[in-house]
């Protein structure tokens, strides 16, 4: 299957398209090309190199409330609209929550999605959504589960798609196994591609540091403890790795022979090491989780890590609700969105922004904000905001895309999308071809685009 | 050494100069706590000796009590489940607190009452058959009642009771939200956080008549009114200057001056017994427990 149109819309960046792909469709001559343009434009990288090199996916687990957030309805009814004011951004005419000062300072660097939609209000299906771009496979919290495979999340079909050779895993989860309730969801790891391109997990936690929590030992592994060679093998001996139970036994040794290089070299190390950054750049991300795992997000990225996936949580629930955190407020919606969230994000997002530009990484580095949907527009009985697919908002910035713009609106209660509406699928099929992963890369390994490409952010 | 200070009329906004006698600023502030963690509500014992606070480490939220005689910290209760938003009752002896469930409940919490010389705790606002959160709960100034906030009625609205949760009385009743109430020295005004008129203001409630007064009106958030100990101000946190600081009104004037200003947050003011406020800030990075002279009331 080859993709003529897609081929159009890429400006001809045939370094982008695999030459397999090409020879198979045999469509050398008819796209203008010959073997050795092809060969040129591949080893130049130069004109037709794809604008974004990687990814950071900011997970915002739990379901952010877009009134709260990107689109605030001041003018709507008390019972929608919500306690907070919308304030001018630094682009005249984008106004967002008067709680994101610090975003809103920014807001040339990224474009906000307003009509964003799925198709169910359910977590664990809404995220398998937003982290595969299809509900097939998503399991529900009730435990039913969609017919269909599972399909790759998109750090694994990255990785797949764009190896970069190092040491480091190119696909880098930060972060726990995402739940609801008690479930796992699916649609965090590789599915058919394999365990090797399944997410390396690490997380940081303030008070306690690094962590692994895909490399499950009796006592906890982290990097200081492992100096001993010895001790790491009779250590490993014990892990249970979280992966793909059907994964074959190379993929597996592959597994652990990246886990063991990484958790052994110093070069890797250094790179989790946060403090080795000065604690001026570590106060500016936020002494808290999200804010140093944004941190190590972006020293990820800097060694070469193509894709990077930070957990908001690992559980959708807030604090108070057993979670961890999570922006799944049913109740206390604005308590807990004043008291920690609202400045969580501004400070983290914003220092991320800051930090990739100053070191001239945002150009090249697509950053997504979302969450699997957004909150009901109409406020409950319990100050909080229930589940709501049908329309919600998202961040997107960097990696060569157009920013200081809106794409999409809703109804004057924040309910459905009247201009524009999209979907996480497209919001990745955009990403992915501003990595240069297009129709004939999916099909090579035996994929299909789930969405169709928001021309207006390229 | 001159000081800028905004000072901020109702609907009103000038720059003035005030002189500040030789203000050290390091002398005036004061941080009590060094480990980093969010905290939240400070609230100080009648003596001056205490201070509980709420402290989120990893996926806990538990109250704390700092000594500050000696220095030491230790957790009010020995429970497992999240809790906060704890006060001394005007004797000292007692605290009221807002305590979570274990199980994933989407919003069932209550206030307690813990009577610290034996650590018997009784449950004093509780809604029975439903979902529903009873929180923030402040003492009227003989004891005797308190008020709080709760869902019981589908809508967030203040309410008062008596000491043992008996006598509910409901304040409020408008579709806005309605927060952290907190009552005067001379037991006649409840002040709370509504946005019944727009965005978050300081509003005003008369006991005796029932009014309900807008105290401030600025474009943006006020929120966490607290009366201070003789009842002539109310300090609350505005981002009027685009981000969380620390003001103090004037009750009879409505006059307010910002007690910080910079692009650090401080939030959760609190009186000390002995006319400070104190707040949670994260000026140093992680967010500590500060107190803060009052160099120029309004």
């Amino acid at each position: 299957m080859f993709n003529f149109g897609q081929l159009r819309s890429r400006n001809c960046s045939a370094s982008s398209l695999s030459r397999r792909a090409l020879l198979q469709a045999g469509s050398l001559g008819a796209v203008g090309l010959t073997l050795g343009d092809l060969l040129r434009l591949e080893a130049s990288g130069a004109e037709g190199s794809p604008p974004a090199k990687s990814v950071i996916l900011l997970w915002l687990w739990g379901g952010p409330s877009h009134l709260e957030t990107f689109d605030l309805k001041p003018e709507a009814p008390v019972e929608y609209r919500g306690p907070y004011r919308p304030i001018p951004t630094n682009v005249p005419g984008i106004d967002i929550c008067e709680l994101l000062p610090r975003l809103a300072r920014q807001a040339d660097r990224y474009t906000i999605l307003r009509s964003l939609h799925c198709e169910t209000n359910d977590h664990g299906m809404a995220g398998t959504i937003g982290l595969t771009g299809s509900i097939s496979g998503a399991i529900s919290l009730g435990g039913q589960t969609q017919p269909g495979r599972i399909q790759p999340t998109h750090g694994s079909i990255v990785s797949r798609l764009l190896p970069t050779g190092l040491d480091l895993p190119d696909f880098m989860t930060v972060g726990g196994r995402l739940h609801q309730g008690k479930r796992g969801i699916a649609g965090e790891g590789a599915s058919i591609l394999g365990a090797s391109h399944e997410p390396f997990r690490l997380d940081y936690l303030p008070g306690e540091g690094l962590r692994f929590p895909g490399l499950e030992l009796n006592d906890g592994l982290t990097p200081s403890g492992l100096d001993a060679r010895r001790t790491l093998l009779t250590r490993l001996d014990e892990v249970a790795l979280q992966i793909d139970r059907s994964a074959e036994t190379t993929q597996l040794d592959e597994y652990y022979q990246k886990a063991f290089s990484l958790l052994t070299s110093q070069s890797s190390k250094e790179v989790f090491d946060l403090d080795r950054e000065p604690e001026q750049i570590r106060q500016r991300y936020g002494k808290f989780r999200f804010g140093q795992c944004c941190l190590l997000a972006r020293r990820l990225i800097e060694t070469g890590v193509r894709f990077v996936q930070v957990n908001w949580s690992s559980h959708v629930e807030p604090i108070e609700d057993t979670g961890d955190g999570g922006w799944d407020m049913h109740d206390r919606n604005f308590q807990q969105f004043q008291d920690r969230h609202s400045w969580m994000l501004d400070q983290a997002v914003s220092a991320l922004f800051d930090d990739l530009a100053d070191r001239g990484l945002l150009s090249e580095t697509v950053v997504v904000a979302i969450g699997e949907f957004g909150r009901t527009p109409k406020i409950n009985g319990k100050a909080g905001r229930d589940h709501w697919h049908h329309c919600y908002s998202g961040l997107v910035a960097g990696g060569g895309l157009r920013v200081g713009q809106v794409i999409g609106s809703s109804d004057r209660h924040a309910e459905h999308p009247i201009l524009r509406p999209v979907t996480p699928a497209d919001l990745f099929a955009t990403v992915f071809r501003q990595l240069g992963i297009g129709t004939p890369e999916l099909t090579d390994i035996d994929l299909l685009p789930a969405g169709e490409v928001i021309e207006e952010l390229t | 050494m001159n000081r800028l200070l905004w000072a901020v009329w109702m609907g009103y906004v000038s720059l003035i100069v005030l002189p500040v006698a030789d203000a050290d600023e390091s002398k005036s502030v004061q941080r009590l706590t060094h480990d980093g963690h969010f905290k939240q509500r400070p609230a100080w014992s009648p003596d001056g000796n205490r201070v509980l606070f709420a402290r989120h480490e990893g996926s806990t939220i538990f109250l704390w009590q700092l000594d500050l005689t000696t220095g030491e910290e230790s957790r009010l209760t020995e429970r497992t489940d999240p809790e906060y938003d704890a006060v001394f009752s005007p004797s000292g002896e007692d605290v009221l607190l807002a305590v979570d469930k274990a199980s994933p409940n989407q919003g069932d919490i209550d206030i307690h009452v813990i009577h610290l010389a034996d650590g018997n705790a009784q449950p004093v606002a509780v809604t029975e058959g439903k979902l529903s959160h009873e929180e923030w709960p402040s003492w009227s100034p003989d004891g005797k009642r308190f008020t709080f906030t709760s869902t019981r009625h589908d809508n967030q609205e203040v309410y008062t009771a008596d000491r043992d949760g008996q006598n509910v009385e409901r304040l409020t009743g408008d579709p806005a939200t309605d927060m952290h109430p907190d009552w005067s020295p001379n037991g006649r005004t409840i002040a709370f956080a509504t946005n019944r008129w727009g965005d978050l203001e300081i509003a005003l409630y008369d006991l005796a008549t029932h009014d309900l007064r807008q105290f401030t009106d600025s474009p943006g958030f006020d929120d966490y009114p607290t009366f201070s100990p003789d009842g002539h101000h109310i300090a609350f946190t505005t981002n009027r200057q685009g981000h969380f600081d620390i003001a103090i009104a004037n009750v009879a004037t409505g006059r307010i001056i910002l007690q910080t200003d910079d692009d650090s947050i401080e939030n959760f003011p609190s009186w000390t017994p002995d006319g400070r406020v104190s707040y949670i800030s994260n000026r140093d990075g992680g967010f500590d427990l500060y107190v803060h002279d009052v160099l120029t009331l309004p």
